[in-house]
């Protein structure tokens, strides 16, 4: 297995995960500092580090942020601290504030960034292009394309980071992160742990006023010496062939170019510039590419970040250079890319006959006409769903007695409910921004604001926002669903976990002491599976005239199975009696369970493998037709 | 050479597990693989799907359009969401499963017209319109002869390794599944394995080449 291949001590090739490709770099560095928060697509390094951290020396932390994160990394690297931190692209704006501050003070110890976009928006809320933090921030960036490639260059930042005194980011998309191919392990060289006496280094990192002018020069001077370095990074490659066409890409997009090339026939018949090092960028390096070409063809995703730079270069170089990517509507900035359009793409540019893929994309319509939709949905015993039945049913009363809602939803698992076929929310932003925009609403909308929250989310980003509500005596309702785990990401532990990284001893932070603490008048705690109660304490607190806080209590499902198993409990799953079930639906049409479907009489029916046995949808079946299966002693 | 395979399924039926015995079965074995693998978010029934590329000449990690030689579904109605992927004349490993997502359900009780679950029937029935070498494992009852109803995944990998174009040899396959899942249940995912296999002989090898029985 992957864990095994990513401790072993041995030299050899193993079949990895780009972010296990990434752990291993790092170990293969001699990292000592770790700290994430956890977000798609980079979830596995965090999990595949906290699933190694017996068998190594290194100090891990599983923070309440990305800020935090990087903050954690920081401390340690100006120790003289190797570390790293991960974190998807929306991240990065948090951690952004630390992030900017960095390039300016520097750091003795290597610090490496893995920061990962998300073109495609495939797990995340928007489709951000990272890589403008670079320039902005005066920050080396590394791109890799490839698991062997995003383990060398992991690798590398640590020492260009130490040579430069400067953080690094490597900067990947979905495609890199989750992509697994064949890597090379080289054998580890790690010293160990031992503290250091900080007197002894005799540093100082301090930026404001004229200290930040000044660092500002040396800031410039840094970026200059790493454009020279970047000139004869291994990490550019050029292939040159007897044309006038050039290709430069960079990041996976190279890999839709070979393939792209080959569908094409045009392998090894286009010069190609591939480069690995987009900040600073090597610009001599570009520019003697492009100097001879009467075409170049940018190929990148998202932003046109490379291609507006080679407009610049051209301009000196080469300005009868016809340049075709974005600006050129070749491609587009939206979206990830994949062979198909980058052929299409490159067709259009070169003048080649494009691949027909209409003619099967149409046929293939065909084939799915009503085929359903398979939306991602609350899993079989998630405690969210119990909760929004009773919130659904609490909103309906109040609805009826006149008090209406806005429903600020936030990001979680709990995030689903935007989906059909329940599709209700009238917002749902980023982590903490419920809370944030209840406090504008509620000053100027005539409905009742109920926002929600994870634990996460509440520690991540919500609890600014609450403080600030108390303070201003803002009146509105927030749900915190508490299931003890980051769930979404892959159930994480966070504060309100008892555990902390490499599944070690950790104390629980109480939410319900927080927001006691910061003045909150109504604090109810409930368990999520307790529907029918729990309906009549939702009206209170959304009938409460001031800021009222609900923490609904239960562990996510997955993870709670993950313990059960572990102990060697059982799972006992539930049964639709058929004698007495009498076919209101009233299960299917308030729960949307996935472990429910109708069998040939339309009847509701439950499937053993999928049901988890929470119980919930039988203590809400009006005709108690909803069974424990007896389990044979 | 090179192989595509285009693997589907819902959320936590193992697709996890079955790239990854593929990849380390490839990786012992010499040959070169690279896998697109796209998960959803970490909830269970999405639909989840890997593109995997074995051979020395691909790049991308994801198959180009009609250009996969197999695709492997491990819930029925996936096997059309992602149809374009496959070359025409391709071959198709199908669970006989269906999981009939919620709002599907919640469309037929809300419906008057007397709605009905789209079927195996239908799938197949479009399938075909796609190609002829459809394999059709009732993978579920095949799990649950090995003695562990979980090992779904792993009957496919049975049938995948009867095929004469995968080019992995079944002890490189047995040994990556002996290390990948849990001490406890090797035996009956090996079970798995070898009823797959045997399902593949019976209901495939008469229409597409296979390696020989051993
Ligand atoms: C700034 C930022 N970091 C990370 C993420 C990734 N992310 C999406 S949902 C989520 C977890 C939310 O956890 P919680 O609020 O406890 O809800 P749960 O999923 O457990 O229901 C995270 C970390 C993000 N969207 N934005």
């Amino acid at each position: 297995m992957v864990l095994k291949d990513v401790l072993t001590k041995e030299a050899k090739t193993a079949f990895m995960l780009g972010n296990e490709a990434i752990v291993r770099g790092a170990l293969e560095a001699d990292v000592k500092m770790v700290a994430f928060y956890p977000g798609a697509p980079t979830s596995e390094v965090l999990d595949t580090f906290s699933a190694a951290l017996d068998e190594f020396d290194y100090q891990m932390e599983i923070t309440s942020n990305e800020k935090v994160a990087l903050e954690v990394c920081a401390g340690a690297a100006f120790s003289g601290v190797r570390s790293l931190t991960a974190m998807k692209s929306v991240g990065t704006n948090v951690a952004s504030d630390i992030l900017f501050v960095l390039g300016y003070t520097g750091v003795r110890g290597g610090l490496v960034i893995v920061m990962a976009d998300d073109p495609h928006a495939h797990s995340s809320q928007s489709e951000e292009d990272g890589r403008f933090f670079a320039p902005n921030a005066y920050i080396p960036m590394l791109e890799p394309a490839s698991p062997q490639e995003a383990k060398d260059m992991t690798k590398k930042a640590f020492e260009i980071s130490e040579r430069h005194r400067v953080p690094v980011i490597v900067r990947t998309v979905t495609r890199v992160n989750h992509q697994s191919g064949i890597v090379d392990l080289l054998e580890f060289n790690r010293k160990d742990f031992k503290k250091v006496k900080w007197n002894q280094l005799g540093e100082k990192y301090v930026t404001l006023g004229e200290v930040a002018r000044q660092k500002k020069l040396k800031m410039l001077e840094r970026t200059k010496a790493l454009s020279e370095e970047f000139e004869t990074s291994e990490f550019n490659l050029v292939a040159h062939a007897d044309s006038d066409i050039g290709v430069i890409t960079s990041s996976v997009s190279y890999l839709h170019v070979l393939e792209a090339l080959k569908i094409l026939g045009l392998q090894n018949k286009i010069n190609i510039l591939k480069l690995g090092t987009t900040y600073p960028l090597p610009k001599k390096l570009i520019s003697n590419f492009i100097k001879k070409l009467k075409k170049v063809i940018v190929v990148e995703e998202l932003s046109p970040y490379l291609e507006k730079e080679i407009y610049v270069l051209s301009k000196d170089i080469n300005p009868n250079l016809t340049i075709f990517g974005k600006l050129s509507k070749t491609f587009s900035e939206a979206w990830e890319y994949n062979p198909d359009i980058v052929a299409t793409g490159i067709a259009l540019a070169t003048g080649s006959k494009k691949p027909n893929y209409q003619t099967i994309i149409l046929k293939a319509k065909e084939l799915k006409n009503d085929l359903p939709d398979r939306y991602p949905t609350f899993c079989a015993g998630c405690p969210h769903r119990a909760t929004f039945v009773a919130l659904n049913q609490a909103l309906k009363i109040q609805v009826s007695k006149g008090q209406n809602h806005y429903f600020a939803n936030d990001i979680g698992c709990y995030s689903m409910w935007i989906y059909p076929p329940i599709s209700h929310s009238d917002s749902s932003l980023c982590m903490g921004a419920g809370v944030g925009v209840a406090n504008g609403l509620s000053h100027v909308i005539e409905e009742r604001v109920v926002a929600i929250s994870g634990d996460s989310t509440f520690f991540h980003a919500g609890i600014p926002a609450l403080i600030n509500a108390v303070h201003n005596g803002n009146k509105f309702t927030l749900f915190i669903l508490d299931n003890s785990v980051t769930a979404m990401t892959g159930q994480q532990f966070n504060p309100s976990t008892e555990f902390i990284a490499g599944g070690r001893k950790g104390k629980k932070v109480l939410i319900e002491n927080i927001c006691k603490a910061i003045g909150v008048e109504f604090v109810e705690v409930v368990d999520s599976y307790d529907v029918k109660n729990n309906i009549e304490i939702f009206r209170r607190a959304l009938d409460f005239d001031g800021l009222s806080v609900v923490i609904s209590r239960r562990e996510c499902a997955l993870y709670g199975d993950r313990v059960k198993r572990r102990k060697g409990e059982p799972i006992v799953p539930f049964y639709v009696d058929k004698t007495l079930c009498k076919r209101p639906y009233v299960c299917l049409r308030t729960f949307y369970c996935p472990a429910y479907e109708l069998d040939n009489d339309k009847q509701p029916m439950i499937s053993r493998e999928l049901c988890d046995g929470c119980s919930v949808c039988s203590k809400l079946c009006p005709l108690h037709s909803v069974k424990r299966v007896e389990v044979k002693k | 050479m090179s192989l595509n395979v285009f693997i589907c399924g819902v959320g936590g039926q193992g697709l996890v597990l079955l790239t990854r015995v593929i990849g380390d079965a490839c990786a012992n074995s010499g040959k070169k693989i690279v896998t697109g693998e796209m998960y959803g978010l970490s909830q269970r029934s999405g639909a989840v799907s890997v593109h995997m590329r074995i051979g020395d000449d691909v790049f991308s990690p994801l198959i180009p359009i009609g250009q996969a030689d197999i695709m492997i579904a491990l819930e029925a109605m996936e096997s059309l969401r992602y149809i374009e992927y496959l070359k025409k004349d391709g071959i198709i490993l199908m669970n006989n499963r269906i999981m009939h997502p919620p709002i599907e359900t919640s469309k037929i009780i809300d419906s008057k017209n007397k709605l009905e679950y789209f079927s195996l029937d239908q799938v197949i029935t479009r399938l075909k319109k796609w190609t002829s070498n459809i394999a059709i494992v009732d993978a579920l009852k095949l799990a649950r002869e090995s003695g562990n109803v979980r090992t779904e995944n792993t009957v496919f990998l049975g049938c995948l390794s009867a095929l004469k174009i995968f080019p992995v040899e079944e002890k490189y396959v047995k040994q990556s599944i002996t290390d990948a899942v849990p001490k406890k249940t090797v035996d009956m995912n090996l079970k798995a394995f070898e009823l797959g296999r045997k399902n593949a002989y019976d209901s495939l090898c008469t229409q597409v080449a296979c390696r020989e029985k051993t």
